[in-house]
């Protein structure tokens, strides 16, 4: 059994307000593999883009990590110092933004940007700095010419695209996007992921990929991760969830797309809120909200069930044939 | 202007529709004092919008949709065109009488729930101000409760009233926005891009109870957005706009089961169902145009794989085809060649 | 509610947030916030109550000369033979009373000018933006000297000529802010429902910039305590008026100095400063409170969560 790539276990993380702590993630444990595409589903406040600033080790007070692991290659990345961080930063994983203009420095062109980054990983030669920024651009689509733009200059979906250029420079085995789509046009949209899924086959890295819109990850991810109230709800390879959504919240959110072809039909969508993750539901976090509610649901926080090939975090599949997800081991293990 | 109320002597003929726009135009200035830069944001746009009728305006970025609904909000003025109301030019009003009319009539619903209310007062706030400028008749009382009653009818407690923006969520401020609108006693509500900032979980509840007051309070919408799923799912009819041109339109289920614009085809195939799938996928990369200075011709030739010499000359005119409106060269010859009842799609080579 | 992306994205709501009942809150946890009202509650109680804490007469002069600080005399006494602290205390009032009016006024005036400016736009903002400009580049100390010649000596003349050049600043500051409200949502709708300009800019605009309001006043306030008394001190007020401007003033035209009379030179400087820092301890404090993003950090002691 292959070592996954990412092993995040049991991660938590806690905003310290002066209202109190806030649980933004709870005890999330999931991993990636090698070439994997992994989706992160979530609507706001579930701590999906909090749990990727976890996972790069960029988070900033108030937030805090109060627990857990980022296993990284074998090596957990909690406790390392800023240089040791560095030296892993980009060349190992890199990560990709919401927004272009927020992370392209609008003083500079590509190309200086593009140089900063690999002179600051050591490579110094202008010819090999040149030839890697040009190859970056060609990978994803733009024409080189645009080495000397500025990012006002280029177009949404061209910023976007020379962000995951940036990220590709030194190829790295993970790629950490934040939605990175969706301050695009539908048609860009769409063309930027099959941009990516194509490089991410090609080059042969992970990517891990935050979204709250389900529909943008259902053609591209091999698995999709659904996040509530800072956990996981459930997990599953995408044609599995898509197919079979187990967690009522999962169902839901499935059920809130109005369809495009086919028959109309009556939405519901999911009443309610999320939950303020200062104080949480007792039990499990969605019951206040869930069409299948049982009487158990607010005595008892569910652990992650196997089903079928999906994890899930709901009572209804508490079963006792199959037993929850164990952590303690570093490569998960198959299970029946 | 007449003495008598702007009410009595706008047309209520019977096939004169609620809004209708003729030629609309809106030009935008760039640059300094010496710019010659024009930015068309919309052109020569025409609109019908009936009574007890939910039209969607669907469009990208740049495509001029939220200038449409600035244009009738009379937040803009048009650069050329004209946009007649029950029958009356917005021109000819020009008191403040008349202006508080319309606005009375034609509310606007804003995109950004999280912006579009006063973050020091109580969310009634801008309810009791639209009771007080548009319905000034009505006694304290019967404000309070016709603040209630509209609460009530977007699906939210009264007592939510007097909450600050800050402690309600996207979904219940943006019913709030709606309740605004309702207070007017409007005939048609602008609702630009009204669930876009909302979570997918929460729309579905705001585009019901959008369909309800079409249903229940006879109230007609236009509803911009870019989502083309979401306008299947409200609207009657459908708008297609590109690069500042109406491009298609028709009824719903027309557009969406037979586009014939080479443009709504590229849209339709852009929309990913989750539950359906992956269907062929377009190989295009471009991006709608900022539309500058433009020239004569068809704006989306550049991404166009049906384009022929005539669409860089000539720019397309809206020309009806089976039941919808097609501004596009190609799709009118081949609409001609099939008959004239026939609907007869550009289809993918 | 998501808690991170509340605080984030929506300043003016924590500002609104702050406005509402956890006001008190804020203030009395933040240090400085309590410190800077812990100064400006004794000076308004000095000023309100000056024969409560001053043990003598201010002017009359019926003690040894220049003698130096006593049980009876906590500052000595000046030239003439007057407490020098009755006197600090009893200029507390007009001094305090000249500089709230002149922060006031000034900040009313720059509020007027600096919104309207920023919201009505086009030609109205260039007129007002040009006019702002010329009285912030007026070369303050000829057009006092000016002024002075034809200006009563005293502290209406003080207040005058201060608003006149202390209002500038701050309209240009205000007009800024003015910008980036301008267009926000709740200003669309304003507009769209049909409300008058001067009722936007009154009660829909204005409420939204209280703590900048605020910060201005308070700034204007600790320029104002500091510029008043050099103004008095050059010779430019009334020496006859109880103000610590003027202490200095009569202190330097009597040599104290020189005469080895420190206390009575210096304790009138000392009282400014003190004010000053009061009033800009409340400035930061304010800031602090109203974006959460300044605040110092207190890290916590991480405790030691066991792993599951």
């Amino acid at each position: 059994m292959t070592e996954p790539l990412l092993d995040v276990r049991n991660l938590s993380v806690d905003y310290l307000t002066e209202a109190g702590d806030v649980h933004v993630l709870s005890d999330v444990s999931f991993t990636v593999a090698q070439r994997e595409f992994v989706g992160i589903v979530g609507e706001s406040g579930c701590g999906k883009s909090t749990l990727l600033f976890a996972v790069a080790q960029l988070l900033t007070p108030p937030g805090e990590l109060v627990g857990g692991e980022v296993v990284f290659h074998g090596r957990d990345m909690v406790g390392l110092t800023g240089a040791e961080l560095r030296h892993l930063r980009w060349r190992d994983y890199s990560m990709v933004m919401q927004s272009a203009m927020n992370a392209l420095n609008p003083m500079k062109s590509i190309a200086a940007q593009f140089k900063d980054t690999l002179e600051a990983h050591g490579t110094s030669s202008h010819d090999e700095i040149r030839q890697r920024s040009t190859e970056v651009l060609e990978l994803v689509g733009i024409d080189p010419v645009h080495l000397g733009s500025y990012p006002h200059q280029l177009s949404g979906g061209m910023r976007q695209r020379a962000m995951i250029a940036m990220a590709l420079l030194l190829t790295p085995q993970l790629v950490i996007m934040d939605e990175p789509t969706s301050a695009l046009d539908v048609v860009a949209q769409q063309s930027l992921m099959t941009k990516i899924r194509e490089l991410q086959q090609r080059l042969g890295f992970a990517v891990l990929f935050v979204t709250h819109d389900m529909s943008v990850v259902s053609r591209y991810s091999d698995r999709v991760m659904v996040m509530y109230a800072g956990q996981i709800a459930e997990s599953a390879p995408t044609e599995t969830i898509f197919e079979r959504p187990l967690h009522p919240y999962t169902r839901g959110l499935m059920n809130a797309f109005p369809s495009i072809s086919g028959p109309r039909r009556e939405m519901a969508g999911i009443p309610g809120a999320p939950p303020d993750l200062a104080r949480p539901p007792s039990g499990c976090r969605f019951h206040p909200r869930c069409p299948a509610v049982m009487d158990i649901c607010p005595e008892q926080e569910p652990d992650l069930y196997v089903r079928d090939g999906a994890e899930v975090r709901c009572l209804l599949y508490a079963d006792s044939a199959q037993p929850a997800v164990e952590r303690e081991t570093p490569a998960q293990e198959a299970r029946p | 202007m007449s003495p008598e109320t702007p009410a009595a002597s706008a047309a209520t003929a019977g096939d004169e529709p609620l809004v209708r726009t003729v030629e609309l135009t809106k030009h935008f200035g760039l640059g300094g004092l010496f710019s010659r830069q024009v930015l068309h944001a919309v052109d020569d746009f025409d609109l019908t919008i009936a009574e007890r009728e939910i039209v969607a305006l669907v469009g990208e970025s740049g495509s001029g949709k939220s200038t449409v609904a600035r244009l009738l909000a009379r937040l803009y003025t048009p650069t050329k065109g004209e946009i007649f109301y029950r029958g009356r030019s917005l021109r000819s009003l020009r008191s403040r009488k008349d202006m508080l009319w319309y606005r009375g009539e034609v509310p606007i619903v804003l995109q950004d729930p999280f912006s579009a209310f006063h973050p020091v007062f109580r969310i009634s706030h801008g309810i009791m101000r639209n009771l007080a400028l548009h319905r000034p008749d009505l006694s304290r009382e019967e404000r309070r409760a016709e603040a209630e009653r509209v609460c009530e009818a977007v699906g939210l407690s009264p007592r939510m009233l007097s909450r600050f923006s800050y402690e309600m969520s996207g979904g219940e401020r943006q019913r709030i926005g709606f309740a605004q609108a309702l207070a007017v006693k409007p005939k048609l509500i602008l609702a630009d891009e009204p669930v876009s900032m909302l979570d997918v979980s929460i729309r579905a509840g705001v585009l019901n109870m959008m369909a309800g007051l079409r249903d229940r309070e006879g109230v007609s919408l236009l509803y911009i957005t870019h989502d083309l799923a979401s306008a299947r799912y409200v609207a009657d009819r459908i708008v297609v706009m590109y690069a500042g041109h109406q491009v298609e339109s028709g009824p719903t289920e027309t557009v969406l089961s037979d586009p014939k614009h080479p443009y709504t085809q590229l849209l339709l195939s852009a929309v990913a169902d989750p539950r359906e799938k992956s269907s062929e996928l377009s190989a295009d990369t471009g991006e709608p145009p900022r539309v500058v200075n433009p020239s004569e011709g068809c704006r989306f030739r550049s991404r166009c794989p049906f384009a022929i010499e005539k669409c860089g000359q000539v720019t397309p005119r809206l020309e009806p085809i089976g039941e919808a409106l097609v501004a596009c060269h190609v799709a009118a010859a081949q609409g001609k060649a099939a008959g004239s009842s026939d609907t007869a799609p550009v289809t993918h080579t | 509610m998501a808690v991170s992306e509340a605080l984030v994205d929506q300043p003016l709501d924590v500002e609104a947030a702050a406005a509402h009942g956890r006001f008190l809150r804020a203030v009395l946890r933040n240090r400085k916030a309590v410190a800077g009202a812990l100064i400006l509650f004794v000076m308004a109680f000095t000023a309100a109550f000056p024969g409560l804490i001053a043990p003598h007469s201010p002017t009359a002069a019926l003690y040894g000369q220049n003698s130096p600080p006593s049980s009876a005399h906590l500052l000595g006494t000046t030239q003439l033979g007057q407490d020098v602290f009755s006197q600090l205390v009893w200029s507390t009032r007009l001094t305090l009373v000249v500089t709230l009016i002149v922060s006031a006024i000034a900040t009313l005036i720059s509020t007027v000018v600096g919104v309207t400016a920023a919201y009505l736009g086009g030609t109205t903002d260039r007129v007002l933006t040009v006019i702002t400009d010329i009285f912030l580049i007026l070369p303050v100390l000829p057009l006092l000297i000016l002024l002075a010649t034809y200006l009563p000596p005293g502290p209406t003349s003080l207040v005058i000529v201060l608003c006149i050049t202390s209002w500038a600043f701050q309209a240009r500051q205000l007009r800024s802010q003015g910008m980036t409200v301008r267009n926000r949502e709740f200003l669309v709708a304003a507009r769209a429902r049909g409300e008058r300009s001067i009722y936007i800019i009154l009660v829909e605009i204005v409420p939204t910039m209280t703590s900048l309001l605020v910060a201005s006043f308070l700034s204007l306030a600790v320029y104002v305590v500091g510029f008043a008394a050099t103004l008095q001190f050059l010779g430019l007020g009334n020496s006859g008026e109880l103000m610590w401007g003027t202490m200095l003033y009569n202190a330097q035209q009597a040599s104290a100095l020189e005469a080895g009379n420190a206390w009575w030179a210096l304790s009138p400087g000392a009282a400014v400063a003190l004010l000053g820092t009061g009033f800009a301890l409340l400035n930061y404090a304010f800031d602090e409170i109203g974006n959460p993003a300044l605040r110092p950090v207190r890290r916590r002691r991480r405790r030691d969560r066991a792993s599951a």
